[in-house]
């Protein structure tokens, strides 16, 4: 464990630049952590702590410890040697980060299950053991997700989309590849993505608030649970295309971990049993200390998580997203440095949540926010697209364009004749058919990184609307984004402060990156 | 002192303007115009001009707005009757309004003024940011819960739609209540109608929706119903509104018709 001095300051500093260098000091190198590799079979423990770079990552297994040993989600199902593990590591908050990955390539040189060709690499045609042929997922963090194009509804029947998909730009050779590509056998599109926490799936299944079987921003039709044909609440994925944790679970074998067989039966209610049980948040912040202490903010660590309710909106205060009570407000005075310096982090930790919800700037040309109702532009905040009480998520059907992967907003390195670096995403432009209406901000045609949604509805106005993950771990698993292009919390901060012209002073940014690190 | 005398001035020049330009209460206007967005201390407030005079649109709420503002970055096609009411945000209200948002991009459409103290909004129902009041869904205090007598006998449902478009976010609440007024009268016949409609906008244009959307919203319509659940096959018909058009509530003609025989 991190030794809890990591942050330091002195004591005659005055309070506000405390709290400003708190946040530049209390995220120290991120440390070395753990790697569970599949058919490891050391039992999960009811609740455990891994370090990062911000503080520590806690989870809770409310049904007791778990045994690993045969256990679906933790042994290698496939010909490939992945488990789910591989990707979703219990030390990033069951997600995974790129410093773990670029560690994982040093130690093993490459050679582990998850720099697989079949999504681990750019393109599977590409070299083995190269770097560069993996540099996506060693730079980003990205696996590559391959789609049929056109979609197919959930009956496999092809959908006819309302727009056409030429390849502008396509670094790692996939998208034109005579196996791979778009036009190529398998018609399949291949877009580069993050894996997304598998904690506090509750939360993110839930089918509370908003669900129906029609999905509340486009009057479509909600996906619905084959077993129980319910409608579900589409918040999984970065573009809603599983239903239940079941069938995310059974294509998650079949793609990821080249399992040829269908799970059984028994293999996915195991899946979803743990999946169900599982908790995570930060449990300590190098700056603020503990975030489960008895009477401390009941938004915070993963046993809130457990007793928490789910599918509530909370973008209220009544419910409020990360209750914080308002218990890190007006602390009272400390002497030491120590004590000093941990009020000055909460106080700021306090401020951020208080920037998260309450700090106004105008919400702009953001399909799925703007166009369901509230009016483009809105004078709100960030709990307005983050209102899921405990996740920020949005409650129901939680995809919205913010520009992550659209042009103008998505990154994209400069190209000139002196850069260094060259775009190692693809683009695609995107034609809107005469008879559909367009995309509502974009128009007709459309450069994007990853049409997200769209994928799988087929529809302009879904071209670049990504599903929001939940903000549970951020600390352990940089970097962030569905196409990992924020690289750590400031960035992320800095997107939105570009995106929404939002003007944010130095002191609310940190105060921000702040609270969002004690998630 | 400058302040006040600024106001003054301000109001007496608007006042002047519309003295000479603004329609007498109870006039029907219809005319499409770029939406201007009106920041206010509490939350933004929508207007439109039309003519040399500025309409009052709706104010900033939440998706259960009874009008629920337009987008910039588009035209809005607005509805309404000019009222007697003082004017808010500078704007002359029409009461009822009804807006529709044009499908295509207008980078035209981009106007957002500054705070003007002249300009105070209460913001009920909620404020820009989380509401320590009432909730959006949640029901309007005082409202009353009782249930409406469940319908017997053929039920005609009519579906609104906006401009040029077909099904949206305005339809869920919609197609829930016609699968359960069909269960409620057993019905076993299903017919649904899709109409293009058409504006006679205040100038004497005519507006009209494109050829195909009275077939798009039938078939649409029909589909969604089928696939959430309504096992009736249904019969479809589309029909052309367009000359029914006159600048009287015209965005009745962009609907579809459902009718569910028991
Ligand atoms: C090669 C890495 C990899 C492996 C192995 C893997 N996943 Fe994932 N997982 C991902 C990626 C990438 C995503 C996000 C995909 C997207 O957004 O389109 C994801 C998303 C998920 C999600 C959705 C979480 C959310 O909030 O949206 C769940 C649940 C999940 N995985 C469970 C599993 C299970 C169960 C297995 C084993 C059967 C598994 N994963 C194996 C990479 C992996
Ligand atoms: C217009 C709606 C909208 C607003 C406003 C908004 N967000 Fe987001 N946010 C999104 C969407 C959509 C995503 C998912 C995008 C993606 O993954 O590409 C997201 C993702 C995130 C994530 C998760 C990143 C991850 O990888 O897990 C965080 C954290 C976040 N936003 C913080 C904020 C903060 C802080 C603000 C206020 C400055 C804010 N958001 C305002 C829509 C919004």
């Amino acid at each position: 464990m991190l030794p809890n001095n990591v942050f330091r300051c002195r004591p005659w500093l005055p309070l506000a630049t405390l709290a400003f260098s708190g946040a530049l000091l209390a995220q120290s190198v991120e440390p070395a952590r753990p790697w569970w590799s599949p058919g490891e079979d050391t039992p999960l423990p009811a609740t455990l702590e891994y370090a990062n770079g911000w503080g520590r990552f806690g989870l809770v297994n409310a049904d007791g410890p778990v045994t690993t040993d045969g256990h679906p989600f933790f042994e290698a199902l496939g010909s490939n040697g992945r488990g789910c593990v591989t990707c979703h590591q219990p030390a990033d908050a069951m997600s995974i980060s790129v410093a773990t990955i670029a560690r994982r390539w040093q130690e093993t040189e490459g050679k582990d299950p998850l720099f697989a060709a079949i999504d681990g690499r750019n393109c599977p045609h590409l070299p083995a053991g190269d770097a560069a042929a993996h540099s996506l997922l060693l730079k980003r963090g990205l696996i590559r997700v391959s789609l049929p194009w056109p979609p197919r509804d959930s009956s496999g029947t092809a959908i006819t989309p309302g727009f056409s998909i030429e390849v502008v730009r396509d670094p790692s050779g996939c998208n034109t590849h005579p196996e791979y590509g778009l036009d190529g056998e398998r018609h399949e599109i291949s877009v580069y993505r993050r894996p997304r926490s598998a904690i506090n799936l509750r939360y993110v299944t839930a089918a509370g608030f908003g669900v129906t079987p029609f999905i509340g921003k486009t009057g479509m039709l909600a996906a619905k649970d084959p077993e129980t044909g319910k409608p579900v609440n589409m918040n999984m994925m970065a573009d809603a295309r599983e239903a239940t944790l079941k069938t995310q679970a059974n294509s998650a074998a079949n793609g990821h971990m080249q399992v040829v067989t269908p799970l059984s039966a028994e293999q996915l209610a195991r899946i979803q049993a743990f999946e169900l049980q599982l908790y995570g948040a930060q449990s300590w912040s190098n700056g603020a200390g503990s975030l489960v202490e008895t009477g401390g903010p009941s938004g915070f660590g993963p046993r809130n998580l457990r007793a928490g309710r789910d599918g509530v909106l909370g973008n209220n205060t009544s419910n409020y997203v990360f209750p914080m009570e308002d218990k890190w407000a007006n602390l009272p005075e400390v002497e030491g440095a120590d004590a000093m310096a941990r009020r000055a982090f909460r106080e700021s930790v306090q401020r951020g949540h208080d920037v998260f919800f309450y700090r106004t700037f105008w919400i702009k040309d953001a399909t799925h926010i703007n166009t369901v109702g509230l009016g483009n532009p809105i004078k709100r905040t960030c709990a307005t697209c983050h209102g899921m009480h405990m996740t920020g998520m949005d409650v129901a059907n939680g995809w919205m364009d913010l520009g992550t992967t659209n042009a103008p907003w998505a990154l994209e390195p400069p190209e000139s004749p002196w850069a260094k670096e060259l775009p190692e995403l693809p683009l695609f432009k995107l034609t809107c058919n005469a008879d559909q209406p367009p995309h509502p901000f974009l128009g007709r045609t459309v450069y994007t990184q990853d049409p997200g949604r769209a994928l799988i509805s087929g529809k302009c106005e879904d071209i670049g609307a990504i599903v929001i993950q939940q903000f549970r771990g951020l600390a352990a698993r940089a970097p962030y984004f569905s196409n990992g292009s924020a690289a750590n919390l400031r960035e992320l901060v800095d997107f939105y402060d570009r995106r929404f012209n939002i003007r944010y002073t130095e002191q609310e940014k940190a105060d921000l990156v702040n609270f969002l690190s004690v998630l | 002192m400058k302040h006040w005398m600024r106001a003054v001035i301000g109001l007496g020049f608007l006042a002047s303007l519309s003295a000479v330009a603004a329609p007498p209460p109870g006039t029907r206007l219809s005319f499409v115009s770029c939406p201007v967005v009106r920041d206010t201390r509490s939350v933004p407030c929508w207007t439109s001009d039309y003519q040399g005079d500025s309409y009052y649109l709706t104010i900033q709420s939440d998706v259960s707005a009874a009008v629920q503002p337009p987008l910039l970055g588009h035209r809005v096609l607005v509805e309404g009757i000019v009222s007697d009411k003082p004017q808010i945000c500078g704007g002359i209200v029409l009461e009822p309004v009804r807006l529709s948002v044009m499908p295509e991009l207008d980078a035209n459409c981009n106007t957002v003024l500054p705070v003007d103290e002249r300009y105070v909004i209460d913001f009920n129902p909620r404020p820009p940011g989380p509401s320590g009041g009432r909730l959006a869904f949640d029901p309007a205090p005082g409202a009353t819960s009782a249930p409406p007598a469940p319908p017997v006998g053929e039920q005609q449902l009519p579906i609104y739609f906006d401009f040029d478009r077909a099904v949206s976010f305005r339809h869920p609440d919609v197609l829930l209540n016609i699968i359960k007024v069909a269960g409620q009268v057993k019905a076993t016949r299903l017919k649904i109608t899709g109409v293009r409609g058409a504006h006679k906008l205040s100038d004497g244009t005519l507006l009209q929706e494109s050829t195909t959307i009275g077939r798009k919203r039938a078939e649409e319509v029909a589909a969604l119903l089928k696939g959430a659940g309504l096992t009736l096959d249904a019969e479809l018909d589309w029909t052309d509104a367009v000359a029914e058009a006159d600048g009287v509530d015209d965005w009745q003609s962009r609907r579809a018709t459902v009718v569910l025989t028991p």
